[in-house]
Formats: structure tokens, C-alpha cells, sequence
């Protein structure tokens, strides 16, 4: 890492090959080294860097929530008033079948996606956050999921 | 097994020079046996992917889009399967539309370093589908992000098991 705190070459070398192609064997870091010409040691160095800094958030699984049991999901948009959002933010993030949380450019303003085992349990968790965000059911869309065709959460850097 | 095995790595291994046999030491295994499982639910795709997740936000990629497209239901098929192609797009999903209230069916979760590229590159990508009917809704506050795909203690089991 440069001084000023930015990713160097090799930074964005190693994360690139971290995400796109990590071994499973028993060095990882020392067969990514190989390949980058760097040792083992060097790549935990800059690995533990890139963690402290927070520009790494994990080394580990992506799992594919239905083959793990999680069967139900949907995307719910609301419009929150401006002034209610943070506060509405926060009620959601104690559940934790709600996964991502965003506040968007448009007039439903607040979109969140919640995962469940099922469908009940699903319908039990949005029954329960409509009643503690109170937010009119015209002013809230339940868009449910019927085909995925991608989720590939890698990001170019080199 | 595999489920102790997923409880204890699916927040991170640890970064040290053996994170495998790190991890078989805590559950009385050999690394050999944490490896092998673990590749074998990669194959079964329980594990979509394996390896280092960027904060993009914190290397700069901070225009984030989720674009929402109305696309006729005869080509959904086509259109999401084209727009899935590109590395900017992390997410594309079919979703039910609302009748009278959101005509929107085709999504997908766009990034990249400036707003303006995003705008760019899905003006091309809505062009080159013949889409033009189309929202880009751009974050500008991150809440909550974690995986969704979490095996919860307190459940216990895969599907499949």
C-alpha cells in the first residue's frame, strides 16, 4: 500500500486473484505469492493491512442462501418520510433476515431485501417490520423474486 | 459437518499461513477433511464462491446503481441473460411487477468509480436491448449490507441434508 493510504499494483493484483481464483489448499497465500512473485509473508502482510483497513470485509464463503435452507426472499421499497429514515433504517438492521439496506434516488426512497426459511417465516417478518415502521401498504412495494440470472459479487481492480 | 464447518468459516478464515488447518483444529478434523468438504459444496454450488470480498466503497467504486427495466415477458429471458454477461453488474434478478403501482421486471445492481460511467454504461447496455423504458435508482446511503446466504445456528441444516 502507498504511503497516501491508496492501493498499489500489487494490492490490486492480489485482490483481484483473491476474489477471482482463491486455492483451496492448505497455503492459499502461498501459492497466490507464487503466482504473484511475492512470499507468503509479504502477501499476509499486505492481506492484513487490506483487513484493518476495511477494504477487505472477509476471506472466506459466499453461500447460496436457498441451498442453505433459506427458500423465501423479496425486495421491499417504501417511501419513508426523509425525516423517519434513519430511525426506520435502524429498526430494520435488528433483523437479521434483512440483508442489504439502501436509501435510493426515488420517491420509495428506502429498499431492503429479507431472506426467511420460508414462505411463512417470511410473511411473519414482514408482517411484524410493516407494523413497526408504520408506513401505509400503498406507500410500500412487495417485489418478489421469480428468476435469478446473476449474483457475482466480485469488483475489477487490475 | 459441513454445517461446522460452514458456522466456523462463514464470517472470515483466519488470515494466517494454514487458515484451514487453523480451522480443523478447533473441530477435531485434519485440514485435508475441511478442504475436501468445502470443495465439494462448491461444486454443489452451497458455496457460490470462495475468496476475498472488496468493500467497493472502500477502493472507490462508490456510484451504485440498482437499475430497474419494464421488459416485455417474451424476452426476459434474452435481455437478462445479455445484462448478466457484464462484470459491472453484481446482481440480476426477474422480479413480480405491481399492477397499476410498478411496471418494472428486469434488475440489476451496476457499479463502478463515477455515477456519470454508470449512467453511460447503462444508456449503451438499455440501447443495445432496445429497453427504453428504465430507472436507475443510485444509492446514496448504505444501511445494512451482509450476506443474505447465512447458515443460522439455529437452524441446523441444509437443504438437501
Amino acid at each position: 500500500m502507498e504511503a497516501n493510504g491508496r492501493l498499489d499494483g500489487m494490492d490490486k493484483r492480489l485482490l483481484q486473484l483473491a476474489q477471482d481464483e482463491f486455492p483451496l489448499t492448505d497455503q492459499p497465500w502461498l501459492s497466490i505469492g507464487n503466482r504473484l512473485g511475492i512470499t507468503e509473508r509479504e502477501v499476509l502482510k499486505r492481506i492484513g493491512v487490506l483487513c484493518k483497513k476495511g477494504i477487505i470485509r472477509k476471506v472466506g464463503p459466499a453461500l447460496d442462501a436457498r441451498r442453505i435452507g433459506l427458500k423465501a426472499s423479496t425486495l421491499i421499497a417504501m417511501k419513508v418520510p426523509e425525516e423517519r429514515i434513519r430511525k426506520v433504517a435502524k429498526l430494520l438492521s435488528e433483523y437479521e433476515e434483512v440483508s442489504h439496506c439502501y436509501q435510493r434516488k426515488h420517491d420509495y426512497n428506502l429498499w431492503f431485501t429479507v431472506t426467511a426459511r420460508d414462505e411463512m417465516e417470511l410473511e411473519k417478518i414482514l408482517e411484524e417490520i410493516k407494523r413497526g415502521v408504520d408506513i401505509a401498504e400503498n406507500d410500500l412495494l412487495d417485489l418478489r423474486p421469480i428468476k435469478m440470472f446473476k449474483i457475482d459479487v466480485r469488483f475489477q481492480l487490475a | 459437518m459441513d454445517i461446522d464447518i460452514l458456522l466456523a468459516l462463514q464470517d472470515g478464515i483466519p488470515i494466517v499461513k494454514e487458515p484451514f488447518t487453523a480451522i480443523a483444529e478447533r473441530l477435531g478434523i485434519e485440514s485435508g477433511e475441511v478442504i475436501e468438504r468445502l470443495k465439494k459444496l462448491q461444486g454443489e454450488k452451497v458455496i457460490r464462491r470462495f475468496g476475498v470480498f472488496v468493500r467497493n466503497r472502500k477502493v472507490g467504486i462508490i456510484a451504485n446503481a440498482m437499475v430497474v427495466w419494464a421488459v416485455p415477458s417474451h424476452r426476459i429471458q434474452e435481455v437478462g441473460n445479455f445484462i448478466s454477461k457484464f462484470k459491472e453488474v453484481t446482481h440480476c434478478y426477474q422480479r413480480q411487477t405491481i399492477l397499476g403501482k410498478w411496471k418494472y421486471n428486469l434488475y440489476a445492481v451496476i457499479h463502478g468509480f463515477k455515477r456519470e460511467t454508470v449512467r453511460e454504461f447503462v444508456r449503451k447496455l438499455s440501447e443495445e436491448v432496445e429497453i427504453k423504458d428504465y430507472l436507475i435508482l443510485f444509492s446514496t446511503k448504505e444501511f445494512i449490507r451482509r450476506s443474505s446466504g447465512r447458515v443460522r445456528a439455529k437452524d441446523r441444516t441444509l437443504v438437501g441434508d
